[in-house]
């Protein structure tokens, strides 16, 4: 089964010495191959096989179901509700972040004086814990907080808003902290896509007597396209599964409205944060179908996305 | 001023907007750490503290239930392992999948790469607890360190895989001849080589395992005395007397950002070069 390629890069190697070397290869690999078996795949197996019966962490009162938990859980309103507020987040912080940081990111291409502080100073939000983070803008946010203080002191309010209280306020909150953490990270993405547009291209359009707007469109944006594909992807991503950040700023509040729906799993099913004696076997049901859900979602962006890799 | 200065001058404005924006939040924070508990409370909108106080730190040190110098230990040791674990376990893996030739490398390569998209989320937290508990470590920090023994830290393989690939193979080839086996050869030739990416992985993992949230929670739940600063300051605000402790969550917080924002300060290089390592494929 040796490859030729490796045949060539070790000549003088014998036969003898690669079995040994697989050996001692498997050595070093012991940890995550443990790790492997023991917290991922067994607790995969766990949860598939727990998601047949009623359950509540009690082995003698477990009982079989069968499609009981996964019906339930395709019938569970709330549940599907959290999905949607999750993607209501998603669409919300998308179209201001990235625009947002393009529009940083092509200033800061033009070579002014203090680009590199600028840049490193956006991405500073991001290395802060997101439970801090979530500390931070609810205390901001307060009903009586810096924010509403000052927005009256400007006069841009007559009386405080109770951000935190109603939904479509804790939903702004929310986005406003979450762009806040992460708009850095996607400046730099663009910073670095940008300086991969080769000069010569921009002359060429100039001499053609593009405008500006013509150039970013034309040539800045398409040339981007691959950098751009990856950059939603993780940033859908990050969107999709934003749990802790959650749980830290509203919790769900008002009632629960504010779930995303990994946080609304850690809410009802994990301890130290759910009622006791809730139904695990529903639980893991739910997991289940959120993480197929999740794959589908990548999955099909990477389908549909799959033009913006080969634009040029 | 000339005029190329004065173009650049609205970009310079929208810049430094965006920066005061940027920095805001981390200044009020810090600002506020130093008011008064009433001062918070009654006069939100200074961003500066009228009467300048050391109450807050003083009560954060000195309680009970809110034990900061045991959170903060808790913290460092807990991060302290974290940060060694990650960059032992993620070296000799980049390590064995940039110069193994083994049966099975690429399907345990591509089942490792996977693991980035397929997971359970946090229900798995009862069947990992049960494997802990047969070694009695369910429930507590330690737990929560031997699980990260086990872990499987995909970005950082990459890192420390691509790193490798990047030198000369020749490197070993020669020790080989010298009859210096695979694991040696790693640990007398390849590591001491990988300086540059073990201080990004260093750096990035002492950033994740500080700022760690939700699992520290979940194994310091029967367990206060174990919980990190972040969680404990977390678990303040979650607490009924949330309303009346902003002045002890606030300087829980400053003193919880210092040491990121440092580290930041110090090393931000290497932070801009993992998140260009996040985008890699294959």
């Amino acid at each position: 089964m040796m490859k030729t390629s490796k045949v060539k890069t070790n000549k003088s190697s014998a036969m003898g010495i690669n079995a040994h070397k697989t050996t001692q290869c498997y050595l070093l690999l012991i940890p995550e191959i443990i790790g492997l078996l023991l917290f991922i795949l067994y607790p995969m197996y766990w949860a598939a096989q727990k998601s047949w019966f009623y359950y509540t962490g009690i082995e003698a009162t477990q009982k079989f179901v069968g499609w009981q938990n996964f019906i339930g859980v395709f019938k569970d309103t709330t549940y599907w509700n959290t999905w949607f507020t999750t993607i209501k987040f998603m669409i919300y912080k998308l179209p201001f972040e990235l625009p947002l940081a393009m529009i940083i990111a092509l200033i800061l291409n033009k070579k002014l004086k203090g680009a590199g502080f600028f840049r490193s100073m956006y991405y500073l939000p991001n290395v802060i814990s997101v439970a801090i983070i979530g500390l931070i803008f609810s205390n901001m946010f307060d009903y009586f907080g810096f924010v509403n203080a000052w927005l009256m002191k400007l006069g841009l309010i007559e009386s405080e808003i109770s951000w935190l209280s109603t939904t479509s306020g804790a939903m702004t909150v929310l986005i406003i902290g979450a762009i806040w953490n992460t708009f850095g990270v996607n400046v730099m993405y663009f910073i670095a896509a940008l300086s991969n547009v080769p000069e010569e291209m921009y002359e060429a359009a100039k001499l053609d007597g593009a405008g500006k707007l013509t150039t970013f469109f034309k040539i800045t944006l398409p040339m981007m396209a691959p950098v751009m594909q990856t950059v939603i992807l993780l940033a859908l991503n990050g969107s999709l599964h934003t749990s802790d950040y959650i749980l830290v700023t509203t919790n769900g509040a008002p009632g629960g409205t504010t779930f995303t729906v990994m946080s609304y799993i850690v809410n009802q099913f994990v301890p130290g944060f759910a009622q006791n004696s809730v139904n695990l076997g529903y639980g893991c049901a739910m997991s289940l179908i959120t993480s197929v859900i999740m794959c589908l979602f990548a999955i099909a962006y990477m389908k549909l996305s799959k033009r913006m890799e080969n634009v040029y | 001023m000339t005029k190329k200065s004065l173009k650049n001058l609205p970009y310079y404005i929208f810049l430094t907007a965006v920066l005061f924006i940027t920095i805001l939040p981390i200044l009020y924070t810090v600002l506020a750490s130093f008011k008064s508990n009433s001062e918070i409370l009654t006069s939100p909108e200074s961003l500066f503290p009228k009467k300048f106080t050391l109450d807050n730190y003083i009560t954060a040190l000195n309680s009970e239930s809110f034990n900061v110098p045991r959170m903060l230990w808790n913290s460092i040791y807990y991060t302290v392992c974290c940060v060694t674990i990650n960059m032992l376990t993620s070296s000799t893996a980049g390590y064995v999948f940039a110069r193994g030739n083994f049966p099975g490398q690429k399907a345990l390569f591509a089942v490792f790469s996977s693991l980035m998209f397929i997971s359970l989320g946090s229900i798995t937290i009862y069947p990992q607890f049960e494997v802990l508990d047969t070694v009695g470590l369910s429930g507590n920090l330690w737990g929560l360190i031997v699980m990260k023994i086990f872990g499987i830290g995909i970005v950082n393989i990459y890192l420390v895989r691509s790193y490798v690939r990047t030198l000369p193979a020749a490197l070993e080839e020669s020790a080989y001849i010298d009859g210096c086996s695979f694991i040696r050869a790693f640990f007398s030739i390849i590591l001491p080589l990988l300086k540059p990416i073990m201080a990004t992985i260093g750096i990035l993992s002492f950033q994740a395992s500080w700022n760690d949230y939700l699992m520290p929670t979940l194994f310091t739940l029967t367990r206060p005395e174990q919980r990190t600063l972040i969680v404990g300051v977390a678990a303040l605000k979650s607490s009924s007397e949330a309303a009346s402790s902003w002045n002890l969550m606030l300087a829980g917080s400053t003193i919880a950002l210092i040491p990121v924002l440092f580290a930041y300060g110090v090393a931000n290089k290497h932070f801009v070069k993992g998140l260009a390592s996040g985008a890699v494929k294959g």
